[in-house]
């Protein structure tokens, strides 16, 4: 991958994960509930696509510390306003994931500026009772992996150990995932909704919105109910043969319409 | 050494197809599958139950807390162990526990330990369970990524309120509460023994080291397993430069005595079974959520007794799937059980040996007995019950109580100046 980098950056009383890649115009991505696992085909798809990716990990998730001190929706809120700033990406457009998706929304209602064009990939943040999000706590890491993404083989990185690693950052590697999947927890149990359908009407970025046909957390339904309550919707997509981390399954077609959306 | 008669209370008439049927005992079980009738004879029983252990003498009958389950029927310990508490005048009442974040505010705890400790003249103990994932994640919707801080938090606030002689502001993460002032004050001063619940947890084991407070293991897994728990809190005390009192630590165990071993073997087959294999029937997915467990616990690799439980059952359901058509495979057996320890079984001395030997090995003052289990009935219930009181009891009673003090038991009010039982009426 071209130009590949980590980089830690003091953040609070912890330390901000952040990865980026890529020569051109900058982007960031803005991650779910698989973090920011390595080196993944979407940052690849995205920066072979000219961008230059830049991509910060929230509190808790992969190469970020833990998040202490946030209690609820607006401590981290003010923690991603705060995290967009330190690592110099407040104002840019941005592909936001999952719960990542959920953040910037909330972000881009009270602080306009945050970002410019949104990509926003199976938001979380809605709940229709009738259609009711999953639960993507109540089942086994195995059955979980198969929630996350179609191919479960995508998630690879997130989920599968590298053959070559020694034991003991095998273990590291399982704290990480471990508390990667609590973040997530942290963020949207138990259910998923915290009135963010009565802020939407604040957020003014033109939007496109990317959702995976066989997403088995949030039904494909939600794409539509989006695309209603957001003011400035400039197309939606339903991928096929992709799940909730349709940047995971199908990369090149989410950075495809990432670059037509953003460019 | 103290045995405790603890009570699981749980529901005793699920289908025998139940584990084949059926996802979970816990959290999602069919809500038809729960009769009121049989709930309100098996309610009744179990207090007989309880209150027949104190009349043959238990040093003390113990309750618990879960939600939404058959495996045990109190979503409130305290209202039963105040049904208990004017009708055992003399034992003790161990509420193993209280989970405190899922009071709100955990206050309530701290009053109706107080309310009780009250009543009975200060035979209360207090047990502060972080609470199992189905409980407390599940059935409650706390969020696992804060329980622990908030559970802390909550025992912090129940410990200043009892111990405190002002009123105060609590200022906490996830209560604020801008008088705190308990009334009623509690008996026991400064307030009832604390004992913590624990299944595994390495900071647990720290944390009651620290603060010398009762760590309790209460394994389903009997003492062979439990070993290795109970040898990483006596460590953790080790290094705090406490003496390691066997007062400080307890354990549960299933106990299956009777005249005779054959006769054992023959009465205890069946409750067994349906506990391990029914009220054990646990979906793994509720077992580990994410956030449940410290860091330190995943880096360690502790596995937890619900967790174990649950990835056991969920283990053999998809076996059972697996061979469908072709016969069900077993649940654990009867033999399993008693070859591994789970269930201590055998006449009073075999039962009297075991316990000897699990008190001694594993350092443990306080045993919580299991002499009903899964879906015993209460004949069966009672003749377990008395044969431990009188047999086992008698054998394994003055253990370590001449080397050392019980710091952690009831401290109650001398009689006369002690009323805890109805008064008689006056014509």
């Amino acid at each position: 991958m071209s130009g590949y980098a980590t980089e830690t950056l003091a953040f609070r009383e912890g330390h901000l994960g952040l990865v980026s890649c890529g020569e051109g115009a900058r982007v960031t991505y803005l991650h779910g509930m698989l973090g920011n696992p390595g080196e993944h085909a979407f940052l690849k798809a995205l920066a072979n696509d000219g961008w230059r990716v830049v991509a910060p990990s929230l509190p808790g998730f992969t190469g970020s510390s833990e998040p202490s001190g946030l209690r609820n929706l607006h401590d981290w809120v003010v923690a991603a306003s705060e995290l967009i700033d330190l690592a110099g990406v407040t104002g840019l457009p941005v592909v936001a994931s999952s719960v990542g998706a959920m953040i910037a929304l909330e972000l881009a209602a009270i602080r306009p500026e945050a970002f410019g064009a949104m990509v926003l990939i199976a938001p979380f943040g809605l709940w229709d009772p009738e259609d009711p999000v999953a639960d993507p706590f109540a089942t086994t890491l195995t059955n979980q992996r198969r929630m996350l993404t179609a191919d479960p083989t995508a998630s690879a990185s997130f989920f599968d150990d590298a053959e070559e690693m020694p034991a003991d950052l095998l273990v590291e590697h399982g704290v990480d995932r471990y508390l990667t999947r609590t973040a997530s927890a942290q963020l949207i149990w138990p259910i998923p909704e915290f009135g963010i359908s009565d802020r939407l009407h604040l957020v003014k970025n033109p939007v496109t919105l990317v959702h995976g046909a066989k997403d088995e957390i949030i039904p494909a339904s939600y794409l539509g109910k989006w695309a209603q309550l957001l003011p400035n919707v400039i197309g939606a997509h339903l991928i096929e043969e992709a799940g909730h981390h349709a940047e995971f399954d199908r990369p090149e077609d989410v950075a495809a319409i990432a670059k037509s959306a953003l460019s | 050494m103290k045995s405790i008669f603890f009570h699981l209370m749980p529901y005793p008439e699920l289908p025998p197809d139940f584990p084949e049927e059926h996802r979970s005992v816990w959290v999602d079980i069919d809500p038809a599958l729960y009769d009121p009738e049989v709930g309100n004879r098996t309610y009744n029983e179990y207090l007989d139950e309880l209150e027949f252990a104190a009349d043959c003498g238990f040093d003390a009958v113990g309750v618990n807390e879960h939600h939404s389950n058959g495996y045990g029927l109190m979503p409130s310990p305290n209202i039963i162990a105040a049904a208990l508490s004017r009708n055992c005048p003399d034992t003790n009442i161990v509420v193993l526990g209280d989970s405190v974040a899922l009071y709100n505010p955990p206050l309530r705890v701290a009053e109706e330990i107080a309310m009780l400790d009250g009543i009975t003249g200060g035979r209360m103990v207090a047990g502060f369970p972080v609470g199992s994932p189905m409980d407390t994640i599940f059935a409650y919707g706390q969020n696992p990524a804060t329980l622990r801080e908030r559970y802390h938090e909550g025992v912090d606030l129940i410990r200043q309120a009892w111990t405190r002689d002002e009123v105060f502001s609590f200022n906490g993460k996830y209560n604020k509460l801008r008088y705190v002032n308990v009334w009623p004050r509690p008996v026991q001063q400064p307030h009832p023994p604390i004992w913590i619940p624990g299944g595994g947890s390495v900071d647990t084991w720290d944390w009651c080291a620290r603060e010398d407070l009762v760590y309790c293991y209460l394994s389903y897994f009997g003492y062979k397993a439990g070993l290795k728990t109970m040898q990483g809190f006596w460590k953790k005390v080790q290094e705090t430069g406490k003496e390691a009192n066997p007062f400080q630590g307890g354990f549960a165990q299933f106990i299956a005595v009777a005249d005779t071993e054959k006769e054992a073997w023959d009465l205890y087959r069946e409750p067994a079974e349906y506990f391990f294999n029914t009220c054990l029937h646990v979906y793994a997915g509720f077992a580990d959520p994410p956030g449940y467990k410290t860091p330190n616990t995943v880096r360690a690799g502790v596995e937890g007794m619900v967790e174990r439980a649950a990835r056991e059952a969920t283990a053999r359901s998809e076996a059972r799937k697996s061979t469908r058509g072709g016969g069900f495979p077993k649940g654990l057996s009867f033999e399993e059980m008693v070859e591994k320890g789970y269930v201590i079984l055998g006449n009073p001395t075999q039962v009297a040996e075991q316990v000897h030997e699990l008190a001694t090995t594993m350092h443990i003052g306080h045993l919580m007995t299991f002499c009903h289990f899964g879906n015993m009935n209460k004949d069966l219930v009672r003749y377990n019950t008395e044969m431990y009181a009188t047999k086992v009891m008698p054998e394994v009673s003055s253990l370590f109580e001449d080397e050392y003090e019980d710091l952690w038991w009831p401290k109650p009010l001398a009689q006369p100046a002690r009323r805890d039982v109805p008064e008689a009426s006056v014509s």
